[in-house]
């Protein structure tokens, strides 16, 4: 009895093996004829990007029918890596974040694009990122970036000069806490900063400012000021410390938009959320505005140099299992998708397309959006660095830097040990291995 | 017989806590309900703040210090969340795969448990340590390779994807075989020598016996299905077949940072598992009593 | 020589019919197991000794993930973590489910409505729960630290937001947050004691606490195996509460093996691996599994 058990389980191995061995000849998720296409998206009926794209590239190309496939908004990936382990993903699908594109293109799940992003403009950011060993996988189609968003009411109310472009970091700390005491003063419960709980609002913009920073050197003494800085920011309580945001789940739209902080560093997607917000009434109403985001050094603020920051770019990519009769289509729509057209159409529904040159003046007629010189500048001009540089070692090393952020912020480690930990850790359990 | 499976007179067991005398009886009568009290009071503060972050804003959900109280209670958060949903189609669905998986499970899982506990056959308990040893296996690790499988019998995104996974769970087969294991073999034996078959000795004495564990399974499958998130997220693509779970969540997702709305739909998830379990929270206990009697 | 050749057949046949009538009653619940549950997990011993990328081609590498896992710190945390975890829910909660089911188990006014309380927390979203018990354990505003320092503590802990009380918070809610579902299936345990028993115990002068030891105990014992092996396994695989709390901090002090298998396998694309570490835990499970079922075993034949 117990053998045939065994053979049985053996028997049962053998069969699924071979079942999931031979997945890739899987038949690809796309309609009938060569001119159907289908694309993930998520969240349709509130994201907007992924309809609009269709129907700008429907107006010129009429005959091609593109079908949308809807994601968990939340759980993109691991639906999408469900999908094309099984053969069933869609023809074309969104790069939604940059670590995940590592997964997919060393997967052999991205087709190369090198031909597309060869006739793209040089205004399109965010392509070199999607480049490996000379060849590119994905074509961008939006490039946020992180920028200073900071509320010109509370400003005004405790008479602090307001940010103008020309900032550093210790700028941006002496406001915040200047704000805080003249808030406080005139009975106010604001206070100068919100710093969202996530990694990337300490460890994004040292990354792209620090000078020679690289993440896979193991070397990351270039974050400790950036955390002195955060920790003295918290103690002087010029900003709710990190636990208390966490134990509370504070929520970065209503830190901001409630008028809990005057000043928040976030992603340029929070202005359409902080728009509508204000327009539903989710927000308080009040005048807004964005700056660049603090920099290091002098040499790289003021309006006639380009501000230093960081943020990953959103792109697609083409599914190899598509049909070999629809991948010029596809490819056209990658195109599309990346070039001054489809910009516009972005831009109308306050989306940062990849091209911002070519919108840098119809985004501001969108109502809410602040119109002042600085946030213009701000918007069109930055040097935008990626988060998470693609490569084999960014996802665990990020790992290892998150388990950094909470220790250092929660103060359960000074930072000069905390770093040494997470290079040990580094070499020991990622480099080295 | 029927005395045989009396169960324990209630007042017994009430005992443990109270002394013989009728006076401290009381005092601790009224101790056992203030720490009652005081540990419900506990045990429905989170939901307390569920149904309160319901009628909010959406900005004023997370906050410090907490707000207990709305300022103004937001009723349109429920109107909203049911004119922008699809949630009778949601609701449809999670019913229905409800009733399914909770029918076979207590159905097959009783079934396979009396082989289990009851008939005596070589490899029984590797057999056994096999259903167990896949619990201990965390569902993330295993989850694509299943995928990969369904996809191959063209089950995933449809409703039989969801039946199929949760349907045939250890769980079931491991509670009703330690539920059987406690009913004494003589009743067994005696049934047999009176010439009754396996299949009839399950269906007249262990299915009536064990209408407490019965009940618990039904309950257990049914919170575990109507509750699953990660099952649908993977498997169920097209918004037809969405679950309330699924539903709601996405639904939450596209309304970017509608904290209220998340607590409406909580709300709103649970509801129905509460009144279920209203209802059939007396077959646990008074249940067994009236079957006793009976058999 | 005949007759214990027929009687030899005889067992035999009785063997046959037997095997034959339990595979009857496996088999409706056995094929579905087996296809879906058991085939994918056997899959996931292959895969563990492969570096796999998840997209079809896996690539033999022996015990090298295995050989890994020895070295790699993290692993460890984890693993320390997992038991550190387990090692106070298991008892914990067993022993507060017990006491609930025994208190509610009586036809007492207003019980049922306590029974129905009790579940509550099984019930209610886990994001609920994670916020309600954070805000609860907020070090400066919460209102767990507000009565400590009421009596006398003058440095309350961090609980989530310190390397040292993260722990212990959330063994605190994971026990508060299960007793609920364990109670109920104790409930069920103790509608299978006789009442007689408890009557002769009570003729022979046993009190309660005698009776407590000498019948209920006892009688519970299916259920009480049930009970340990369902909370073992599943307390090693704590996964949802933690990511939802701490995620793993802060730093690394509540990661667990469950936490450290999705972010090995899903954030860095290492699925070898994560199978590799996911092995380890089965085994942990199994092991502790199979020496509670031998212990009770032992105690059946007692």
């Amino acid at each position: 009895m117990k053998r045939s058990i065994a053979a049985a389980l053996g028997a049962a191995t053998a069969i699924s093996l071979v079942l999931t061995g031979c997945s890739g000849d899987g038949d690809s998720g796309s309609g009938s004829g060569s001119n159907t296409l289908t694309l993930a998206g998520w969240s349709l009926a509130t994201t907007p990007e992924f309809k609009t794209l269709v129907d700008g590239f429907r107006a010129v190309n009429p005959d091609v029918t593109i079908e949308l496939k809807e994601y968990d908004a939340a759980n993109y990936d691991t639906q999408m890596i469900a999908d094309l382990a099984a053969g069933k993903a869609p023809d074309i699908y969104v790069q939604k974040t940059l670590k995940n594109f590592y997964t997919y293109q060393t997967g052999k799940q991205l087709l190369d694009v090198s031909d597309v992003a060869g006739k793209l403009g040089s205004t399109v950011a965010g392509l070199p990122t999607y480049q490996v060993e000379g060849k590119t996988y994905a074509i961008p189609y939006r490039q946020d970036s992180w920028v200073l968003y900071w509320n010109k009411a509370l400003f005004a109310q405790a008479g602090v000069k307001p940010p103008d472009g020309s900032w550093t970091w210790d700028d941006y700390v002496t406001a915040a806490k200047d704000v805080t005491t003249k808030l406080k003063a005139k009975g106010s419960k604001a206070v100068g900063a919100y710093q969202h709980t996530w990694q990337s609002t300490v460890q994004g913009f040292a990354l792209a400012q620090s000078s020679g920073a690289d993440l896979t050197s193991a070397d990351f003494a270039f974050l400790k000021p950036y955390y002195e800085r955060s920790v003295d920011l918290q103690t002087a309580g010029a900003q709710v410390s990190f636990g208390d945001a966490t134990t509370n789940k504070l929520t970065y739209q209503a830190q901001f938009g409630k008028q809990q902080a005057a000043m928040m560093v976030m992603g340029t997607w929070y202005m359409a959320t902080l728009r509508s917000q204000q327009e539903k009434g989710d927000a308080d109403k009040f005048e807004w505005g964005i700056a660049p985001a603090p920099q290091q050094t002098k040499a790289t603020t003021g309006t006639s140099a380009t501000p230093v920051t960081f943020a990953d770019p959103t792109g697609l990519g083409i599914n190899p299992a598509i049909g070999e009769g629809k991948v010029e289509t596809a490819k056209q729509f990658l195109a599309y998708a990346a070039g001054p057209e489809a910009a516009k159409a972005l831009a109308a529904i306050a989306i940062t397309p990849a091209d911002t040159t070519a919108v840098k003046d119809s985004f501001f007629t969108i109502s809410g959006v602040p119109t002042d010189d600085l946030s213009k500048f701000t918007f069109a001009s930055h040097d935008t660095k990626p988060e998470n540089p693609v490569g084999k070692y960014t996802a665990p090393l990020q790992n290892i830097l998150n388990d950094l952020h909470s220790a250092v912020l929660s103060g359960s480690k000074p930072i000069d040990a905390a770093i040494t930990e997470a290079q040990d850790r580094a070499k020991n359990e990622v480099i080295g291995k | 017989m029927s005395t045989l499976l009396q169960p324990a007179p209630p007042g017994v067991i009430e005992e443990l806590g109270a002394g013989p005398r009728r006076r401290t009886r009381g005092v601790w009568r009224v101790l056992g309900y203030l720490a009652l009290a005081v540990a419900a009071v506990a045990v429905l503060l989170p939901f307390y703040w569920m149904i309160m972050s319901s009628l909010k804003t959406n900005n004023d959900v997370f906050t410090i210090p907490i707000k207990w109280w709305p300022d103004e209670p937001v009723w349109s958060n429920y109107a909203d969340i049911w004119a922008k949903s699809d949630m009778t189609t949601w609701l449809r669905n999670t019913v229905l795969l409800s009733a399914a998986v909770t029918l076979l499970q207590v159905f097959t899982g009783s079934f396979a448990a009396y082989g289990f506990a009851k008939v005596r056959f070589p490899g029984r308990d590797v057999l056994f340590l096999a259903y167990i040893g896949t619990l201990a296996v965390p569902w993330q690790s295993y989850m694509i390779p299943q995928f990969v499988m369904m996809s191959k019998f063209h089950l995933t995104d449809t409703l039989w994807s969801i039946i199929a996974l949760q349907a045939f769970g250890p769980i079931g087969v491991f509670l009703m075989k330690q539920y059987y294991e406690s009913v004494p073999d003589e009743l067994i034996d005696a049934a047999r020598i009176d010439g009754m078959s396996e299949y009839g000795i399950y269906r007249r004495i262990m299915l009536p016996l064990s209408v407490p564990a019965l009940a618990s399974l039904t309950l257990i499958t049914l919170v575990t299905t109507w509750n699953d998130y990660l099952g649908p997220l993977l498997y169920l693509r097209s918004p037809d077949l969405w679950t309330i779970q699924l539903g709601l969540k996405s639904f939450i997702n596209q309304y970017n940072a509608e904290h209220a709305l998340i607590m409406t739909g909580s709300v709103l998830s649970v509801l129905p598992i509460v009144v279920i379990f209203l209802l059939g929270q007396r077959y646990f206990v008074e249940g067994v009593a009236t079957t006793g009697l009976k058999g | 020589m005949t007759t214990s050749h027929v009687a030899g057949r005889r067992r035999g046949r009785l063997v046959w019919r037997n095997t034959a009538v339990g595979w009857s009653f496996l088999l409706p619940n056995f094929a579905g197991f087996a296809i879906l549950t058991l085939v994918p997990v056997v899959l996931l011993f292959y895969y563990s000794f492969t570096e796999w990328n998840i997209f079809g081609g896996s690539t033999w590498s022996g015990t090298a993930n295995f050989r890994q896992l020895w070295n790699d710190s993290s692993f460890w945390t984890a693993l320390r973590n997992t038991f550190y975890y387990a090692v106070f829910h298991i008892p914990l909660t067993i022993a507060v489910s017990l006491s609930l089911a025994l208190l509610l188990n009586r036809k007492l006014r207003g019980v049922a409505f306590f029974r129905t309380v009790a579940f509550f927390p099984y019930i209610t979203s886990i994001v609920a729960i994670a916020q309600i018990w954070n805000m609860l354990f907020s070090p400066g505003y919460g209102p767990v630290n507000e009565i400590l320092r009421a009596i006398g503590v003058d440095n309350p802990p961090g609980w989530t937001t310190s390397a040292d009380w993260s722990m212990p918070a959330v063994i605190i809610v994971g026990t508060w947050r299960d007793m609920g579902y364990y109670m109920l299936l104790f409930l069920a345990g103790l509608q299978t004691i006789r009442a007689e028993l408890y009557e002769a115990a009570t003729v022979d002068g046993a009190g309660p606490w005698q009776r407590f030891r000498a019948v209920t105990l006892p009688g519970l014992r299916p259920t009480t195996f049930f009970i340990t092996v369902l909370l073992t396994i599943n307390s090693f695989k704590i996964f949802d509460l933690i990511l939802v709390m701490t995620d793993g901090g802060p730093g690394q002090s509540t990661l667990v093996l469950s936490q450290y298998i999705f972010q090995k396998g899903f954030e860095e694309n290492q699925y070898g691996y994560a199978s590799a570490v996911s092995i380890v835990l089965f085994a942990i499970c199994f092991l502790v599994t199979i020496v509670q079922f031998l212990v009770n075993k032992r105690r059946d034949t007692a």
